[in-house]
């Protein structure tokens, strides 16, 4: 009897475990086959091409995201999308849609975004200003930057090279999403087998144990808010050439999708647990519910609602999971 | 003495001609002139006051560039009277109606003479507005306007004529039968209910045209782009004809259009970006301007209620019909490629009066 328990207890044990490890990825199965059922236009391949083609500005954007709050002590970085339209607008600018001045501009771009990264880390480790003020703030001004700078109506055009990235193939993949799939293989290997990645889960699991063992903190955390910045800007080239128009609003609304990924995919906000592969599967998670509620022609607004529970759904899940 | 002569007749004779090619010819709106009333002009007399004027200017928002463009003809114009108008004070409520509130208080307090309002939303604004009517200070709306008519007068271009002229082009270029998506603009907002509005009035009469779905798009070209991409994925073929209410999220959805090989009829505005994508594609499209020049049009009008000059409550400002492909009822005013300027910014509105250094640059 005392065997059988041991060996039914292990089992529940085991199936347990497997299900709070890759609950996401089964939970993104279901949600495949799912939508393949209801809606036949789901599986067509251009269908599943469009959905990745979307996911891969979102999926950038949220590894940047992932690492932040993985740090833990409430990170997160609202400043995401501010610096995606930014970055839009000032590429549209100064290459004029000209190829050869691509490069040069998307460097002033991503040393912008290192800077924003930086701005938010200090403020967050050195005053300490809550992740959520210091980044709102950061947000705040640089939407009104932006607006000094565009004068409301941007203008200039995106490279064909631009466009080519954010809407081109190479064979059958989008070439957005092969961009997304080398991110997330360096912010794997980051994580996983870099001692910056160690020291990251480290500070982000007790912050005092990390400190006691000498890592220092504040330049890892910085560093997250830095990797976000500089994410964002290469979210923001990929969006800005998959529309082909300088809006100010370009990503409008990926600072909480970012977030919303994140903690569907299973990294915590307490910090310390999770990772980049659960982030994808979030987003493509979002990417998916946004896609089946226009194949089933129900309002768009009910996306809000079903997003909305899925978040909820997915953070009681791990919650209960921490606290078991 | 002769040569003097020549020369004076040969100055006046070029002199003339210039005069008469700058001299714009003076445009009217179709709906004033197809309108089966008299128009009832308002006695201003009321208002009227010696000049110069202190004008307040309470904007609902700068957040897109359809508003920064209506905000710089406001101010441009204002520029243009400088011997009226001694101050005009502008207000960016940031789409926020609380905000507003208080940006008009604040108007009223720094004793302007009267306030143009483009409200953020019709109910909210109105309690403010007929406090500051009875006051008698003249309100002037402004492409938005309050829910009661507690208001002097009202400039704007019709929503509803917008989303009937839009779907009866789309409908008669499909002579009457085929299906149809309908892309409006943000759900709730005045605008995109009013020309959804229009739009169903000529449905109504085309039973044959069919809408397979409408989802809104809040006005963005990206989500123009995706919610078309999954329509098309969603219905194919079917798809015989786009209405979107604005060239913002056309110009998202003639992409995912050209991109997937279908090339439709598609509504939209007088925004470059849609003008000049639906030239490059070579799309049958059509296009109606909510003309960002009601700006100008407004202080105009505020001009004269405070000269005590009789103004219309409603002010229908003039606006271009294109097509690239004219139908029985709807034609269009000029050529496409006039109004479509690839080597300008995509997000400049076409159809505005602003001088050279008022363009946003």
């Amino acid at each position: 009897m005392e065997a059988y328990t041991a060996w039914t207890g292990s089992r529940r044990f085991a199936f347990k475990s497997t299900f709070e490890k890759y609950g996401i990825y089964i939970f993104l199965i279901i949600l495949f086959i799912f939508a393949s059922f209801v809606s036949p236009a789901f599986l067509q391949p251009q269908n599943l091409k469009d959905v990745l083609h979307q996911a891969a500005a979102l999926g950038i954007v949220a590894i940047g995201q992932t690492f932040v709050i993985l740090g833990g002590r409430g990170g997160l970085d609202l400043s995401v999308a501010s610096v995606m339209a930014t970055v839009a607008v000032i590429i549209a600018k100064n290459t004029g849609g000209q190829n050869e001045l691509l490069l040069p501009v998307a460097l002033v771009c991503v040393l912008f975004g290192l800077l924003v990264g930086l701005a938010n880390g200090l403020l967050v480790t050195k005053r300490k200003v809550p992740p959520f003020m210091a980044t709102l703030g950061m947000m705040i001004i640089i939407e009104g930057f932006r607006f000094i700078y565009t004068k409301g109506a941007p203008k200039g055009d995106f490279p064909p090279i631009l466009r080519f990235l954010g809407r081109g193939d190479l064979g059958p993949i989008p070439v957005s999403v092969l961009s997304l799939a080398a991110l997330t293989a360096i912010a794997v290997i980051i994580l996983r087998k870099t001692l910056f990645g160690r020291q990251l889960y480290a500070v982000g699991g007790n912050i005092h144990t990390a400190y006691l063992s000498g890592y220092n903190a504040d330049v890892i955390l910085t560093i997250t808010y830095m990797a976000s910045g500089l994410t964002a800007v290469i979210a923001g080239m990929y969006l800005a050439g998959w529309i082909g128009i300088a809006d100010n609003w370009v990503g409008k609304g990926y600072e909480l999708d970012s977030i919303a990924a994140v903690v569907m995919g299973g990294t915590s906000f307490e910090g310390g647990q999770g990772g980049v592969l659960g982030t994808i599967a979030g987003v493509l998670i979002i990417m998916m519910i946004y896609n089946l509620i226009l194949l089933l022609h129900l309002p768009i607004q009910v996306q809000y609602i079903v997003k909305g529970a899925v978040i909820i759904l997915a953070a009681s899940f791990y919650v209960r999971r921490s606290s078991t | 003495m002769r040569k003097v002569t020549a020369f004076l007749v040969v100055t006046m004779f070029f002199c003339t001609l210039t005069v008469a090619a700058l001299a714009e010819e003076r445009q009217f709106s179709r709906s004033y002139l197809w309108d089966s009333n008299a128009v009832v002009m308002q006695d201003m007399t009321k208002y009227k006051k010696n000049p110069p004027y202190t004008i307040g200017f309470s904007n609902a928002s700068i957040s897109n560039s359809w508003r920064v463009f209506m905000d710089r003809e406001v101010r441009a114009e204002a520029e243009k009277h400088k011997d009226l108008i001694k101050t005009l004070y502008v207000t960016d409520a940031q789409d926020k109606p609380d905000k507003q509130i208080g940006d008009t208080e604040d108007l009223v307090a720094k004793g302007c003479d009267l306030i143009i309002l483009s409200a953020a939303t019709m109910a909210a604004l109105d309690p403010i507005a007929t406090r500051i009517h009875k006051q008698g200070i003249p309100i002037v709306c402004l492409d938005r306007r309050v829910k009661s008519d507690n208001f002097t007068s009202f400039v704007t271009a019709s929503n509803f004529t917008q989303g009937r002229m839009m779907m009866l082009w789309l409908c008669q270029m499909l002579k009457g039968k085929g299906n149809i998506v309908m892309l409006p603009g943000m759900a709730g907002a005045g605008p995109a209910e009013e020309r959804i509005i229009g739009a169903k009035e000529i449905l109504s009469q085309f039973p044959d045209v069919k809408v397979l779905d409408m989802q809104y798009t809040s006005w963005s070209p990206s989500e123009g782009k995706r919610i078309m991409a999954a329509m098309i994925q969603s219905f194919g073929n079917k798809i015989e004809g786009v209405w979107c209410d604005s060239g913002l999220q056309g110009s998202g959805a003639i992409e995912a259009l050209q991109e997937a090989g279908l090339k439709v009829p598609i509504t939209g505005e007088d925004l470059n970006a849609y003008l000049t994508r639906v030239q490059k594609y070579e799309f049958p499209a059509m296009s109606i301007g909510f003309p960002v020049k009601m700006g100008a049009e407004a202080v105009r009008t505020s001009l004269k209620v405070l000269q005590g000059i009789p103004v219309p409550f409603i002010v229908n400002v003039t606006r271009k019909v294109l097509t690239t492909v004219d139908t029985a009822d709807v034609k269009s005013d000029q050529p496409w490629d006039t109004m479509a300027h690839p080597e300008w910014p995509g997000d400049w509105w076409i159809d505005n009066t602003l001088p050279q250094n008022w363009l946003p640059k």
